[in-house]
Formats: structure tokens, sequence, C-alpha cells
């Protein structure tokens, strides 16, 4: 029989940035195996920047070769790397003076693991990434005896966009009240809760009545019809955006059910056109057979009754509900 | 002294124990905290002339978590109300500012954050230069390791000095009902633990955690109508340093040391101090920058080494403060708060007892 899961997802957002007239030749250096700096009076930064630290004056881009060799100042050991470090097993994270530059670069060294080659003061060489993207990632450190002689095979056209698709992983187990609202769902059945101040039946449940400002719990729940009422429907034309999986167009309606004072909203109907659907018309839901439901797309905020547990939205043949008797709700 | 347009105090106040993980949703655990602090006033929320919430949607790991937790402070009727993507710290900071404008009279703060569900490591690294430090993952623990390393090399301090101010942490949260972790650790055991991210040990850096606080900040008169023993907001200041830990000298905080003289901080006695330690080497740079001696007892919550919900854990150290002023333990005190990595943003908050 279909489980409940724990919610396990990761959030993505795909950031491009214009790189601008400094950043942007640095980025270009480090995809083509070379480290550039930027001059600032007699100084030189590492990284680059495009004005002056000490008194914020801009700096017309006048960019300058540095290392590949420098000099760590100062170091951390990370022994337990993320998932956005650029090494999965223990590295040391360093502040490297590069040879010709008087700031310093934050960066990885990597020791093979071992942090006893960690100092400061230890001279270390850049080594590259065999697939380079114009980042700062195309590029990390490694103690100077361990560095390998590397062919880099320059690009063509200088980078002006950098790309930097970012990836938060939520993890956690449902929540009680969504554990047993999904696990109603592989049930057949529709659980609500009802407020103790109000009476209001809400599907489905928050945990809290967000108009009287009081948490509820399993003693407030309450099973509902499977039949209700539609208050709301549009068709949606799907945008390809990141991450859009549909693409053709499909109704999706709000359906409030017999006894409740809220409606489900994001109900997705395939089998009717937009043509054939109306405000006030009653509808049942025909759910999957028990083996075939599934309750995966139900995290802790998203997902209400998903297609993976019923087969399909039937009209009951009954009348219509007046409209105006539903604008409390249509949404 | 710091001049003011409109004296504002604290009336009422509530935190959140400091959960490892909160099964349940933000607004959940944000609701009881709002609720507390209206009844401890006997207003209705309807009432209430501003309210302001600090949160962040990427320990939340949904866009515009932040509009869900509203739920928290009651759909309806609408609020009038902000949100800052920071700390509930300076969330009290906009409302404080907010006040002066000297229109309305209330304001409900809070703050909340689930550090569980995800990875602050790498959430909290996005707050770092998009070009050169988020895209390897430039992590505030490994931020820290940098500073911490720094106090030893300059001779500023000793892995022992850390040692000894985890030791007195969790010491002092034994009577902090609200703490995640406590206990008696001497020294050295806690020196004998591996590293974490040498020359850090895991104790300390800060417990995964959980948790919501809120507030009701209020002019005078209308404190003096809510409240019998209101606690005086008398300034707050935030200073920035450098996001380019290379760029600053890591054993100082310069930005610490502006906001002290921009709020009058040695124009009284400091009884308490309650600070945003959320990794040990950070008491000493503050202790030296805010100049504080022997009279002044630095956390005796226990202070983030012992529970730290981000987005909460600084709103707390202002909530901690006025709680011990409210109970005697002392008339003055300063609540630091901060943000960004190696103590880069910088918050203090004076508050005194009514006298």
């Amino acid at each position: 029989m279909p489980q409940l899961h724990d919610v396990d997802y990761t959030l993505e957002y795909p950031y491009t940035r214009t790189t601008g007239p400094v950043i942007g030749p640095f980025l270009t250096g480090l995809r083509d195996g070379r480290i550039l700096g930027q001059r600032c009076g007699d100084r030189v930064l590492c990284p680059p920047m495009e004005f002056d630290p000490d008194t914020f004056a801009s700096l017309e881009p006048d960019l300058v070769e540095v290392g590949p060799g420098g000099v760590v100042e100062n170091w951390t050991w990370v022994a337990e790397p993320s998932a956005k470090h650029p090494f999965d097993r223990p590295f040391g994270f360093a502040f490297i003076k590069l040879d010709g530059a008087d700031t310093a670069l934050v960066h990885a060294v990597d020791t093979g693991g071992d942090p006893e080659a960690m100092s400061t003061g230890m001279r270390v060489r850049a080594q590259y990434r065999d697939e380079r993207h114009g980042s700062v990632a195309d590029v990390y450190f490694v103690p100077e005896g361990d560095a390998a002689e590397q062919v880099i095979q320059p690009g063509d056209e200088p980078v002006t966009i950098t790309e930097h698709l970012i990836g938060l992983r939520i993890n956690e187990p449902l929540y009680p009240h969504r554990a047993r609202f999904a696990q109603g769902l592989l049930d057949g059945k529709i659980i609500g809760q009802r407020s103790p101040v109000t009476g209001k039946v809400y599907v489905p449940g928050r945990g809290y009545d967000n108009m009287s400002r009081v948490l509820m719990s399993e003693a407030d729940e309450v099973e509902v019809s499977d039949v209700g009422t539609v208050v709301a429907f549009t068709e949606l034309n799907p945008v390809q955006y990141y991450g859009q999986t549909e693409t053709e167009p499909y109704v999706r309606c709000s359906i409030l059910f017999d006894g409740t004072d809220q409606p489900v909203i994001g109900i997705d109907i395939r089998d009717m056109t937009v043509d054939e659907m109306r405000v006030g018309m009653r509808m049942r839901c025909i759910w999957r057979d028990p083996e075939e439901r599934s309750v995966e797309d139900i995290d802790n905020r998203y997902g209400n009754i998903p297609e993976t547990v019923y087969a399909r939205f039937e009209p009951t043949g009954e009348p219509d509900i007046p409209a105006d008797e539903l604008k409390e709700h249509s949404w | 002294m710091v001049s003011l347009a409109e004296d504002v105090a604290i009336v009422a106040f509530e935190q959140t124990p400091s959960h490892a993980h909160f099964n349940d949703s933000e607004p959940a655990m944000i609701m009881p905290c709002v609720n507390s602090v209206i009844e401890q006033v006997g207003m209705d929320r309807h009432d209430i002339d501003f309210t302001i919430a600090g949160s962040c949607d990427y320990l939340s790991g949904m866009p515009f978590a932040f509009v869900m937790n509203i739920d928290a402070v009651g759909a309806w009727p609408p609020v009038y109300e902000s949100h800052v993507e920071m700390d509930g710290a300076w969330a009290l900071f906009e409302g404080f500012v907010r006040l002066q404008s000297g229109d309305i009279d209330t304001v409900l703060v809070s703050g909340s954050g689930k550090c569980s569900p995800g990875s602050y490591r790498e959430g909290f690294s996005l707050q770092t230069d998009p070009y050169v430090h988020a895209p390897i993952g430039l992590d505030p623990r490994t931020q820290a390791g940098f500073q911490a390393q720094a106090l030893i090399a300059a001779g500023k301090a000793t892995e022992r000095d850390f040692a000894e101010v985890v030791a007195r942490s969790h010491a002092n949260a034994k009577d902090n009902p609200y703490a995640q972790l406590s206990g008696d650790l001497s020294v050295e055991e806690l020196l004998a633990e591996p590293y974490l991210q040498q020359p850090l040990r895991r104790l300390d850096c800060p417990p995964t955690s959980d948790g919501a606080a809120a507030m009701i900040i209020a002019r005078a008169d209308k404190a003096r109508e809510l409240c019998d023993n209101p606690v005086w907001i008398r300034a707050i200041d935030h200073r920035i340093d450098s996001h380019h830990p290379t760029l600053r000298d890591l054993t100082d905080s310069p930005s610490v040391r502006i906001a002290a003289d921009r709020v009058g901080l040695h124009d009284g006695p400091v009884d308490i101090a309650e600070l945003t330690v959320t990794y040990s080497p950070e008491e000493i740079i503050l202790r030296d920058a805010l100049g504080l001696n022997g009279e002044t007892t630095v956390n005796p919550s226990g202070g983030p080494l012992t529970g730290s919900p981000f987005m909460a854990v600084c709103l707390t150290r202002v909530i901690e403060l006025a709680r011990a002023i409210r109970n005697g333990d002392g008339g003055r005190g300063v609540a630091h708060a901060s943000s960004g990595p190696a103590l880069q943003q910088n918050l203090l908050c004076v508050l005194e007892g009514d006298s």
C-alpha cells in the first residue's frame, strides 16, 4: 500500500548576473587559466574590485596577471564539507595572497584530506578544473609541491554573464496535521479542521485558524464530503519557465466541498474543456484505486488534493448552486 | 545622551524554547508568542498600529514564506505591516524608527526561523559576495574559523579561551528554560573534542535550532498605560564592515566600536550584555570592542551557543536583557545583534529599567 514519506525537495533559483568591466575579465581569465588582479594606486587587488576599498572611489579597469603561486595568510579546515563546497572530502579554506597581489583571495586548498598539510605561510598554486564555466569555482589551490602542469585551452568569447544555480535542500517529516490529511487521501477521505472558535471548517487545515489565531489539533479534525461545488475555474496555458513540466492547456478549478467553509484550490481537470466548466456546478471525486494512490506531491506547504489520488472529478448532474450564494468562497 | 523624538519602551515579550526540531509550520511557532504578548498588555490585536517581522525565505525553503507568517498575527482584518529579510532585531529597529514619527503608538515585532529542515551553512553562504564567494559555498562557519585563527595568530586568544566561553555559556544556560543546550562542561573536556572547523570544535559553533520571538513596543504615554514596568529602549545603532573578510581586521570589530559610541554605551553603567555570540571567539572580540570590564555580566542567558534559532536569536537577546532588567538583575544593559558572517554587521540596543 502507498505510504507517507518525509518532505525532501530542493528549492532552486537559477541566478544569472552580468559581470561588469572588472569581474568579467577576472572570470574570463579563470576560464582561460590565469588569475587577474586590479590595479589600485600602487597596489594590486585580487579578487579585483571596481572601487578602492579604502576610499570607495571608482577604479578604471586596469587588470594585471597575478599568481599562479601564492602564500596562505589565514586558513581553517573544513572537516565536514557542505554540498556547496568545492570538494566533497575535507579540505582547507584559506586567505591566499597571490604573487604580485597585495590583498588576499578566499579559496579552497586541496591537500588530499590532510589538515596537517595546512599552515600559515605555506606556498600554494592554482589548479584549474577540466570543465570551466567562467566562475570563481573554475580554479582551486594545492600545496605548491603537489601542483601539476596544466595546458589550458582558452575559450572564445569574454565572460559577460555568470550563472549560479543555487539549490537549498529541505528535508523534514510531514507536520502531524499534514500527515493525517495525506493519510486521509490515501484512505479515500478528505480531512478538514474545524475551528474551535468560529466552527468554520478548513480543508486542508493548516494546523491553526488564522482568523482567530488559535492552534488546531487532531481533536479539531473532521472528515468532509467528497462532493462539492465549483466556485472558480480557469484554463492554464503553461508558460515554459524553469522547472515547468506541463506542455498542454488544462483546466484548474476550486471546489467547495459540502460542509466546509474554504474551497480546495488547484484541482486539475483533464477530461473537460474550459467551455464545459460552470461556477456552481456540482462535482464528485472519483478516487483512484487504493493501491494506485500517491501523496508524494504533498509537502508541508503545497499540495491539496493532487491528481495522484483521484481518477477524475465527475459532474453529479444535480442542479447548479446559484453563483450568488458562492460569493464568499470565490477563490 | 542620544536624543530621540519619542521615548519608546518594550511593554511585552515572549519567546519559544530553542527547539532542535519544531515539527510544525513557522506560523504555528510564532502564533503562541504573538498571542502571549497581546494578552500580557490586554490589547486587541486590531488596536496594534504596526506589525513587522524578521525571517528568511531561504531558511524557510519557500518563496514568500514571510507572507504565510502573517497568519500568525491573524489574517483579518488586514495588518499594516512590514518585513525585513533579517533577524527580528532589525524588525525591532524598524519598529523603533517608525515610532519616532510620533503618529502611531504601538508596534508588534516578531522574528522566526527554522534551521532544522535545511542547511543554514548552505543558505547563509548566499549572503556573501555572489561573484567570488557564494559559488564556492563560503559559509559562516568557515568565516568563523578564519576569525578564530586570526585571533590565535595575533596572540589575542587561545583555543582555551574559546572553550572557556563555551563552558560559561552552557553553565549560564542551566537557569534558562528556553535553552536548547546547558550543563557543566570542563574546559579540558571541551579541548579534548575533535575539531569541526579547525580551530573550532562542535560546541564552539551554534546548535541547529528552530524558534520564534515576539514583543510589543510603544511610545511613552501608551507604554505606561499598557504596563507597570516598561523597559526603555534608549538607543539603537547598526553598523557594517566590509563583506570581504580579507579586507578587514578579523580580530577587531570597528562597526561595534562605532555603534557603541553612537548609542552612548558608556554614558551609564553597563550591568548586563546579551551578545549574539554565534561562535565562541566572537565573545572575545565583542567584549573588547564594547569596552566591557568585570562589572558587566555577559550572556547570563547562555546566549546563542546554547540555542540559536536564526532570525529570532538576536531579537531574543533583546528579550533576555529586558527580562533581566525587569527581574531587577540590573538597571541598564546592552543587547547586541549580528548579521552576516564573522560579525560583519552589528546592531546595539541600550535598554534601561523604569526609574
